[in-house]
């Protein structure tokens, strides 16, 4: 069995300058990520490989980069899968999902086309838990990936498939979504860059929905340069999406210093919390201390919100998915079931037997938190929490640059551990969801070993809302503090 | 018998809904017009496919605010949608958006006559929302076919309050909501399109009650025939009922216009629970100050204002005014039309009886119609001067100037030999050949019968092929009958 190895390549510059140089030819790249993904099958990362594809796309970039390498888009030669719940034209997308076996979207997301249009290389779209709903990308209909440091542990999730493609060296850059930190937890169960940026910075539509006023586009790579490229090319305003911002993208990739001393808040709750496993709190502690002493300010703050943002979390994003699903009918498209005979049963079936357990499970408490005489109760509750726990967190950015906080309360557990108990499976959100209540920007980045499992343990930083410049620069310098053990 | 049916008053609130007549969709660039070959006006996004989202059309906004502003609502500003959730084959995304908790327009009224007199309607609120797709279910036997053209087409739901007594009320609000919004040109207001469609709420109570009975909602009448139908049915339903011991039953009905009668569709208890909540895909719309005094200033003149005018100033009968302000095209005409004459009686009479048959006729609109205001003025002038004779100007005059409209109607008429003559030698000779073709007549005349004037009036006209003046002409026939 494959465990992670030290990746070919780590960043696009290294592939760009060796095709550049002759010394690679495009194909040549898309044919070792090709043999890796073959080399890593029993870890279940891909749901579907493009590999002639990907292959006449390098054959062509190898053609133009004879001609004239400088009309190449800014990402020729990188390889990119896709999470399953991300529209790419005239490819199937299912996240993860039954009921949408054999769609074929019409048309790519926002994200995927901008990538595409800098001649990136899609080679496949990866596994995740159906329609992102999971923290360890056992819930998909596909089967569970396994983690490539240890393939009897989860990967995490959802975008699991997203993180092991990078762990396993299948590609240079996966693109995930994040709704409760889909991106950053699995990321840091992998050792790799998980990265979500401010919600509306990169354009949703084409992003299969779940917790629309959650979700956001987010980067796994293994370096922060590249995500920074990435979310440089990816962001900005879509006159398909109007939550989208209008705001100017900055030139992230090319902003990379970070020289001033940072102001740096962590919660002693979060630290003290009695889920955090004392190994990831000895990595988070490793780094706070090795943050001090390069003359980092870093200070403990007072968070008393910790233990509302779980339930609100997922009151609302329960309450957005058992609308957004709703579409997934058996009447237009995906999977209906043959064994209806009225509309009525249509839907019943349809959905009873398209949608697994875990989306059922959702969409039942979506339902249940909307309905009359509960919505204020629970609904209109949980706004309340949402936008208290924003002005808190807006509070601290008023005096801090960052928030420190693990990514997830311990390393990756093992393959069905938690599938019998999904509330103590949603508390292990409790360290990402907060950026995503806030909507701010947050990374999570390969911080260490695990002391006693051996397994990667992230680290997550925080931003203000629209400070991904600074948080990416700051993440850079941190990687280049810590090198990769 | 009917003096039961006597006790009772009839209690109407009305939600009409309104199919905004904007080029495109509500949330999307699909094609918004009636018609088209079934699903051929749709999208990704109209289709609800995975990862698609609504952006919204500013102009659904704009129109809602137009209609606000006319019927002198409280504008919301501040536009939030929210999501209404259902299950339904045409509902593609499985909820309809559309606006909850704050509608765009909040109050206003609307005036209305009847019979029973003139009275104001109040409007409880204009909400936004998008239309579902068509379902058709009578095309084969084992299944449904769905149309999903209309899925997404822009909607304002007018909801009024329960002041409406009478079918007739009813029909009268309608036919004035129908007027203003094709006025506004926020909607075509065709019912048989189903551009404009309505629920009707009926609930009766004994006359003098100050509470209102329970109501009956009535779903989707689509013409002023049923929605009247509809009524008289479910009135006489519910006092039937209430005059037997029995009591009325909250509940959405259906109309069916082939049995006249009204069914229960669903109950209270089964009542849909839609869980509103705020649409997260679509931010909070502003319409600022300045927009709004913008669209405020871009108000057309409004029904009421121009039959006022006509009325009032124009001093034109009831009737008159009805015809020329039915049609914001014809009163804007018209009140052009009578900055060019001070004969606006006259002018109210060529546009009824001439003008509006002939563009009709021809299916132009008014404005095209091919005589400009200043020569219709001036050929008024002619038969008002008796220049041309009232029956010469509009069978021939008229016919000739619509063919050549760059004529001045004096020089065309003068071509054409139609201008009326008093001139004494040419009339003393036409009224001496008619008394001497009439000796009988003459005698009879002479006898006492006066009413032959009228006789002796047309030979004349006869034999001057119109051109006679008719008052020069009566005093000469006078004077030589009577010599």
């Amino acid at each position: 069995m494959e465990v992670a190895t030290q990746p070919k390549y780590s960043q696009i510059e290294q592939v760009q300058r060796d095709l550049r140089e002759g010394k690679l030819t495009c194909v040549q790249v898309v044919e070792y990520y090709l043999d890796r993904i073959e080399a890593s099958r029993e870890l279940n990362i891909y749901i579907e490989v493009y590999a002639e594809e990907a292959l006449a796309k390098a054959k062509a970039i190898d053609e133009r980069l004879q001609e004239n390498a400088d009309d190449l888009g800014r990402l020729f030669g990188v390889v990119v899968s896709l999470k399953d719940v991300l529209c790419y034209k005239d490819h199937q997308v299912t996240g993860g999902s039954k009921i949408l076996t054999g769609f074929t979207s019409m048309f790519s997301a926002t994200g995927v086309e901008r990538v595409v249009e800098e001649d990136a290389i899609i080679i496949g779209r990866v596994n995740c838990d159906e329609f992102a709903m999971g923290s360890t990308t056992e819930n998909s209909y596909y089967g569970p990936t396994r983690n490539a440091a240890d393939p009897s542990r989860v990967p995490g999730g959802s975008s699991g498939g997203s993180a092991v493609a990078v762990q396993a060296d299948t590609c240079l850059v996966s693109l995930g979504t994040d709704t409760g930190g889909s991106v950053r937890q699995p990321a840091s169960f992998c050792g790799v860059v998980g990265f979500k940026p401010t919600y509306g910075r990169i354009s949703r539509y084409g992003l299969l929905a779940y917790g629309s006023s959650f979700d956001q586009l987010g980067v796994l790579a293994q370096s922060v340069s590249d995500t920074a490229l990435f979310l440089e090319i990816m962001a900005g305003p879509d006159e398909f999406d109007s939550t989208a911002s209008q705001r100017a993208v900055e030139p992230y990739a090319s902003n990379l210093s970070f020289e001033r001393k940072a102001k740096i808040a962590y919660f002693g709750s979060a630290l003290d919390h009695p889920s955090l496993d004392p190994g990831v709190r000895q990595v988070c502690q490793g780094l706070i201390d090795q943050l001090r002493t390069e003359g980092h300010t870093v200070e403990a703050v007072d968070f008393d919100y910790l233990d509302y943002i779980i339930p609100a979390y997922y009151v609302l994003t329960t309450a957005e998915a058992s609308s957004n699903l709703s579409r997934y009918d058996g009447i237009r498209y995906g999977y209906r079931s043959a064994n209806a005979t009225n509309l009525m049963e249509t839907y019943k079936k349809s959905r009873t037997e398209g949608f697994g357990t875990e989306v059922k499970r959702r969409i039942m408490l979506g339902t249940f938190v909307l309905s009359a005489g509960y919505y204020d109760a629970y609904y209109t509750k949980a706004q309340k929490a949402r936008k208290l726990i924003q002005e808190k967190t807006f509070e601290i950015f008023e005096a801090y640059d960052f928030i420190l906080l693990p990514a997830a309360p311990g390393p990756a557990w093992h393959l069905g551990d938690n599938v019998d108990d999904p509330v103590a499976m949603y508390l292990a959100d409790i360290f990402t969801v907060q950026a995503n209540m806030v909507g701010i920007p947050a990374i999570c980045l390969p911080a260490g070993t695990h002391p006693e499992e051996g397994l990667p343990v992230g680290v997550q930083f925080m931003a203000n809302r629209f400070q991904e410049a600074d948080l990416l620069a700051f993440s850079q310098k941190v990687m280049d503090a810590f090198p990769k053990s | 018998m009917s003096e039961i049916y006597d006790k009772y008053e009839t209690v109407i609130g009305l939600e009409v809904h309104v199919q905004l007549s904007t080029a495109s969709k509500a949330f999307c660039g699909d094609d918004a017009r009636f018609g088209g070959d079934p699903n051929t006006h749709i999208s990704t996004i109209s289709l609800g496919h995975p990862g698609t989202l609504p952006m919204l059309n500013k102009k659904q906004v704009e129109y809602a605010v137009r209609l606000g502003l006319a019927l002198g609502s409280e504008i919301n500003q501040t536009n939030n949608f929210d999501r209404k959730n259902y299950f339904y084959a045409d509902l593609p995304k499985g909820y309809q958006i559309t606006q909850d908790l704050r509608p765009v327009c909040v109050g206003g009224s609307l005036n209305i006559k009847t019979e029973a007199g003139e009275k104001s309607i109040r409007i409880h609120h204009i909400h936004m929302e998008e239309d579902a797709g068509k379902s058709i279910h009578d095309m084969a036997p084992r299944s449904s076919w769905i149309d999903l053209n209309r899925a997404g087409v822009p909607l304002l739901e007018i909801v009024t309050e329960p002041d409406m007594r009478s079918a007739a009320e009813v029909d009268a609000f309608m036919t004035g909501m129908r007027q203003l919004v094709r006025y506004l040109e926020v909607s075509d207001g065709n019912m048989q399109e189903g551009s404009m469609r309505c629920d009707c709420n009926v609930s009766v109570r004994l006359k003098g009650a100050t509470t209102y009975g329970e109501r009956c909602e009535i779903k989707n009448l689509n013409s002023m025939r049923y929605a009247r139908q509809a009524i008289k049915f479910e009135v006489k339903r519910q006092i039937d009922l209430l005059e037997s011991g029995g009591q009325v039953e909250q509940q959405t009905l259906n109309f069916d216009p082939a049995t006249g009668v009204t069914s229960p569709l669903r109950s209270k208890e089964d009542a849909h629970d839609y869980r509103y909540f705020p649409e997260p895909d679509l931010p909070p719309v502003i319409v600022s100050d300045d927009h709004l005094v913008q669209i405020r200033e871009h108000l057309p003149p409004l029904p009421w204002e121009l039959e006022k005018h006509f009325q009032t100033q124009l001093g034109l009968s009831e009737y008159d005014t009805k015809i020329l302000s039915e049609e914001k095209a014809t009163g804007l005409y018209f009140r052009d039309l009578v900055q060019h004459t001070k004969n606006f009686k006259g002018a109210a009479n060529l546009v009824i009886n001439k003008i509006l048959p002939y563009c009709q006729e021809q299916g132009i609109s008014i404005t095209s119609y091919p005589i400009g205001h200043q020569h219709l003025a001036d050929f008024i002038s002619l038969i008002e001067e008796g220049k041309v004779s009232n029956t010469i100007a509009y069978q021939k005059l008229l016919p000739a100037l619509v063919e050549a409209p760059n004529q001045a109607p004096l020089a065309l008429a003068k071509q054409l030999n139609l201008i009326q003559s008093a001139d004494e030698d040419f009339l003393t000779q036409l009224v001496a050949e008619v008394i001497e073709a009439n000796p009988d007549k003459v005698a009879t005349y002479k006898k006492g019968k006066k009413g032959l004037l009228g006789f002796f009036m047309g030979e004349v006209m006869k034999r001057s092929k119109g051109k006679a003046e008719p008052k020069s002409t009566n005093a000469l026939l006078r004077k030589m009958l009577d010599s």
